[in-house]
């Protein structure tokens, strides 16, 4: 382990630490001969590299990315991202080259000591762009990375009533306020990395495939993790580069991300455009729905790119019984860094078609928003053309709109928004976990790893619930593919439904094990022996749940939103620990308010990013958000815990529920996110 | 390169260090003196990860040269607890669940700790208002202002049971 | 990010900030709550290779007020402007532009001076200065000179103090009875910079007429801007409706506003001319409560 001196306590999640500002964030780490890494990036968009010198580059490590953890998709080959740029820059913040020095403001001197010459070349920046103009990479014919299909295609029906319309979200940059960060350390074959991560099993599979080196050869160790929210789920070239400098130099090496790299080089979300066709019946009842999905998946492909055309359109008729469907969908290169996944991926973008179809279609047919919904929902189980899996729809929501006080709002005043969702969460492919019990204490490890969710605290329980083993006795440990030898992730709000399953399952067979032992199972039996159990539990059917929110807004002077009243009631399944759902559900609600009215990253003409620093990129302050009112169902999931997904639930039901309340006061009919003060005022 | 000395007094004690001028403040705190509490969460003055009080008055450290912290009195999260217990502010934002990922925390409880000194009973307004130079990604707000307001009245409980002890 | 190196010199005494000062020329650059220019040399847009830390100088953070003018020294932070009684009383344009400023960290150590002198276009102080018809004093070597407050930023980021000078003090005109002002500021969201802002004031005749205006405005030209014709049209007039419309239309054509980031130009020029119509109503009201 290299002298990194954290004892267990340390390395064990614990939020009291913080308060006391003692955590351990891989910024904290300080290793004996560390050196510090920074990068040189691409100031164009698009470019050819006519020269470079300087710093460590292609020409020293020429490798490229592996696409690994959330969406990460085996096809992705062609396009993928090369470690350092390769010939060509394809967006700003693409990195070049890389320098090192004994600490931070000697490294960054350095980057003024590297030449490149660059010969601009004409960007593709836009969906329209790419559309356009040529392909960005040579030897593609066009700028389409992927294109899928979903349902089967139909026949215009002869409906009464056609509405079709273009939505788009714009994207959006994760900004955790931890931005991204590694310490890589090469001893005796060994590659050891710290990483603020939302997968450790990622990153090293990553390093494996990127650097050729040997699964044995590396372990990844995660940090307190300050916030991911999608972007901290996968490999980033620095991961690479600063391993391969480790292993180079013989020497710890440190890469701390800045805000502007976060901001230009981490992968954003959304960035997505829909193109809708309802065909409906006058008394509202919805024939059928023909749709396309457009991904603006800059440069590479990172893997989600390729994978959220399909899911995107997999979603889009939401929780309505709709007999008929089809959806093309493509994602496509554009000279812009490589989309990811951001809290919701894929799904608030179909949410938000499917939603804001209803509520013209509502409009069109001059019916109640809410009686609309309804209407076409089935009290059933349902399975949708396209393959979306949901249970009885129509009695959830009536309680819905009943618990949401939505009739007593809609009367009240103008601005009310409503949406319903149905979330679908990442549960395939299930979720690794392992339990040490030794010295009477209770050791637990998992695949995926917390970074703020807290899930130190369900463990616990659930621990406590399947082993009778007091709380204070189990501790869960930051995650460590030294200690688990596989895992998957934290992400796609799987964690309480797979880590929880793991936990259960890894209890069970420890509980076998003593009866083995001790002819009948007691804690006491327990504790006084020693076990040492891991499983990969697989899981790999859907778990779908509901959700519902309401909004309530005022337009204040010059088109600036007042956020009135931010309602949500979802089916969280068994709340593991209730103050944790309500926390989950808080601030996926501010970031579901942060997407509608202020968050965006914004590219001009030349590919250039127009947005630099965290107050630019739009994420709420405490002085715009209002309190927020959380109703919970808990109706069990079919697994032994109960748990369903929900951390994503508030992304993907606010933009739609508070773009809808936007339109009503304003009158103006809102296509895409953010909804600016600029276009309220026209 | 040229270094200058500067006396400062960090957390009660005195500290005299030689720095190169450029040395922001929050990397003096980090990397010399390991206090780790402080961190670093943007480039541009915004977030307020890297709040800490110099002379009783909260500042973001990333916008201050270590070599303007000479002479003065600097407190960071790490000076808040006394003799091992926890400053109400610190217990109140675990109880009341004012964190999730903790990166943002210590300039939370700061800034909160020094409008609690100039506000003893601050309104939910005047807390968001007065956290407008703090960003928080995970909560949404909400459970911090619920954090500030409970440790308000913490701190308010226990100067009535200091007044009446002195009685 | 981290700044280039450089020299770093720390004044306890005007003479020695100037002494330094003459001695580095363009090389050195004054700094005082470092606000705006520790993020400029962190992201490495600006570098020099003197820093002159004037924060240190004595007597230059008080705010006094005697027969003619509020003075307030250039090392004064925000904070301190912001909660003062004196200034909350008497010149509230002031204190509501101050309160405004970024958040309440920074204005714990930016300070008046560098808000004016930064010469940021985004920056409130200087619109406030200029429909307040402050004299800012300037202090070189040679002694001291006054700087009206519309002339002393030139264009975005450059201002008028010559190689050698810097900013001492900012002189109010003690507000005349019958006056009053409002800044308006107009954001996307709490955090940001102003789409537009507005700072407006107004002494009046004891028949309620214009006596004098000055209008000040923010981010909505490449310098911070006074809307001179805009003052003298409203001057002499009694304030109503149509003047009011007027006027704003007027204080729209002094503007010069860029698409950028925060919205078209058009957007800004709507937005100015309705922060223009609330400002001028606010500060005639604010004039007439006796």
């Amino acid at each position: 382990m290299s002298e990194l001196k954290w004892g267990d306590r340390e390395l064990a999640y614990d939020s009291s630490a913080f308060v006391r500002g003692s955590g351990h964030y891989v910024d904290d780490i300080k290793l004996p001969g560390m050196i510090h890494m920074s990068v040189l990036r691409s100031p164009y968009a698009r470019a050819r590299i006519l020269s470079l010198k300087g710093g460590m580059s292609s020409k020293d490590l020429g490798a490229r990315m592996a696409s690994v953890g959330e969406g990460a998709s085996p096809e992705a080959g062609l396009s993928i991202e090369p470690v350092f740029a390769t010939g060509f820059v394809n967006y700003v913040g693409e990195p070049v080259a890389a320098v090192f020095a004994d600490d931070r403001y000697k490294s960054t001197d350095l980057l003024e000591s590297i030449e490149v010459d660059y010969e601009p070349l004409e960007p593709v920046v836009t969906i329209d762009d790419a559309l356009k103009l040529g392909p960005i990479h040579s030897g593609r014919k066009d700028n389409i990375m992927v294109e899928t299909s979903k349902g089967t295609d139909f026949q215009d029906p002869e409906s009464p009533i056609v509405i079709e319309d273009t939505l788009e979200n714009d994207r959006i940059s994760a900004n955790p306020i931890e931005p991204r960060g590694i310490v890589t350390s090469y001893t005796d074959g060994m590659l050891n990395v710290w990483i603020s991560t939302q997968a450790v099993h990622s990153v090293k599979e990553g390093l494996v495939e990127s650097l050729g080196i040997s699964p044995e050869s590396v372990r990844v160790m995660q940090t307190d993790t300050g916030g991911g929210f999608g972007s901290k789920g996968g490999l980033y070239p620095e991961y690479v580069m600063a391993s391969y400098a480790s292993m180079k130099f013989g020497k710890p090496v440190k890469w701390i991300e800045t805000r502007r790299e976060h901001l230009a080089s981490t992968n954003p979300g959304r960035g997505v455009r829909g193109k809708v066709k309802i065909f409906a019946e006058r008394n509202g009842r919805i024939n059928g729905l023909k749709g396309e999905v457009t991904i603006d998946a800059g440069a590479y492909d990172s893997g989600i790119a390729s994978f959220s055309p399909g899911f995107v359109a997999m979603q889009m008729t939401g929780p309505y019984s709709i007999e008929k469907a089809f959806v093309v969908a493509r994602a496509l290169f554009t000279n812009k860094v490589p989309q990811g996944p951001y809290r919701g991926a894929g799904r608030p973008e179909a949410s938000f078609f499917i939603e804001r179809m209803m509520d013209m279609l509502a409009d069109e047919l001059a019916m109640d928003p809410a009686d609309l919904r309804l209407l076409n929902m089935s009290d059933k189980p349902f399975v949708s053309p396209m393959g979306l899996k949901i249970d009885a729809a129509r009695p959830f929501f009536e309680g819905a709109v009943r618990e949401l006080e939505y009739r007593r709002e809609s009367k009240m005043s103008r601005g009310v928004g409503l949406s319903f969702f149905v979330l679908v969460p990442a549960v395939y492919p299930g979720e690794s976990a392992r339990i040490i019990v030794k010295d009477g204490k209770v050791s637990v490890w998992l695949g995926g790893n917390s970074h703020g969710q807290g899930h130190e605290i369900f463990v616990k329980k659930l621990i406590n619930e399947e082993l009778q083993v007091p709380e204070e006795l189990v501790t869960l440990y930051r995650g460590d593919t030294g200690m688990t030898k596989t895992g998957v992730g934290t992400w796609g709000s799987r964690s309480a439904i797979v880590a929880g399953a793991a936990i259960v399952a890894v209890c069970k067979k420890i509980k076998q094990e003593v009866e083995k032992e001790f002819g009948s199972y007691s804690v006491r039996s327990l504790l006084s022996s020693g076990y040492d159990e891991f499983i990969n539990n697989e899981l790999k059917m859907p778990l779908n749940s509901f959700g519902a929110n309401l909004a309530t807004v005022e337009i204040e002077k010059m088109g600036r939103v007042r956020v009135k009243k931010c309602a949500a009631y979802y089916d969280v399944g068994r709340a593991l620990n209730r103050d944790m759902v309500i926390g989950q559900i808080q601030g996926g609600m501010a970031q579901g308010i942060g997407q509608t009215l202020h968050e965006g990253l914004f590219y001009n003409k030349e590919g250039q990013l127009i947005t630099s620093s965290i107050s630019d990129a739009g994420v709420p302050l405490a002085e715009d958000l209002p309190n927020f009112i959380v109703n919970i169902v808990e109706n069990r999931s079919f697994l032994p815990h109960g748990a369903k997904g929900l951390g994503e639930a508030p992304t993907v039901g606010v933009p739609t529920a508070l773009t809808r309340a936007i339109e009503s006061v304003s009158g103006k009919r809102l296509r895409r996110t953010p909804v600016t003060p600029e276009e309220l005022m026209k | 390169m040229s270094t200058i000395k500067i006396r400062t007094k960090v957390n009660g004690k005195d500290v005299e260090a030689e720095v190169e001028p450029r040395t922001l403040l929050v990397h003096f705190l980090r990397e010399e003196l390991n206090l780790t509490g402080t961190h670093v969460g943007c480039d541009t003055s915004n977030c307020g990860a890297c709040t800490v009080l110099i002379d009783g008055q909260a500042v973001k450290s990333c916008t201050v040269l270590a070599a303007q912290a000479n002479g003065k009195e600097i407190t960071t999260i790490e000076g808040l607890s006394r003799n091992g217990e926890l400053h109400p502010l610190q217990k109140a934002f675990l109880e009341k669940h004012g964190l999730q990922c903790g990166y943002c925390t210590s300039g939370m409880i700061l800034t909160s700790f020094w409008l609690l000194k100039k506000n003893k009973d601050p309104s939910e307004e005047e807390i968001r208002k007065n956290l407008s130079g703090n960003l928080c990604r995970c909560t949404g707000y909400q459970s911090i202002v619920e954090s500030v307001k409970y440790a308000a009245q913490l701190m308010n409980e226990k100067e009535v049971e200091r007044e009446m002890a002195v009685r | 990010m981290h700044p280039s190196s450089f020299e770093y010199f720390a004044p306890t005494k005007m003479e020695e900030a100037l002494e330094l000062l003459s001695k580095y020329g363009e090389d050195a650059k004054i700094m005082s709550g470092g606000q705006s220019l520790i993020p400029l040399l962190k992201l490495r847009i600006a570098s020099f290779p003197y820093v002159i830390d004037i924060s240190g100088v004595q007597g230059l953070n008080r705010i006094t007020e005697n027969k003619e003018f509020l003075e307030i020294g250039a090392l004064t932070t925000i904070s301190s402007i912001a909660d003062s009684e004196l200034i909350k009383k008497r010149y509230q344009i002031l204190h509501e532009a101050a309160g405004q400023i970024a958040d309440p960290l920074i204005r714990n150590r930016g300070t008046i001076g560098g808000n004016i002198s930064h010469g940021d276009p985004s920056n409130d102080i200087p619109a406030v200065a200029i429909a307040l018809k402050a004299n800012l004093e300037v202090i070189g070597k040679e002694g001291k000179r006054i700087v009206e407050a519309h002339s002393f930023v030139t264009d975005s980021f450059t201002n008028v103090l010559k190689v050698g000078e810097i900013l001492n003090k900012i002189r109010i005109p003690v507000a005349p009875d019958n006056s009053g002002g409002c800044y308006i500021k107009q954001k996307k969201s709490a955090g940001d910079f102003s789409v537009a802002a507005i700072a407006v004031q107004l002494s009046l005749h004891d028949n309620d007429s214009v006596k004098s205006a000055g209008i000040g405005l923010t981010s909505v030209a490449p310098k911070p801007t006074r809307a001179m014709k805009a003052e003298r049209f409203l001057e002499g007039k009694k304030i109503n409706d149509s003047v009011v419309r007027e006027a704003a239309k007027i204080v729209v054509s002094e503007s010069d506003p860029s698409t950028d980031f925060y919205g078209s130009s058009e957007f800004k020029r709507k937005v100015l001319g309705k922060i223009a119509e609330e400002a001028i109503n606010l500060s005639f009201e604010r004039a007439t409560v006796r």
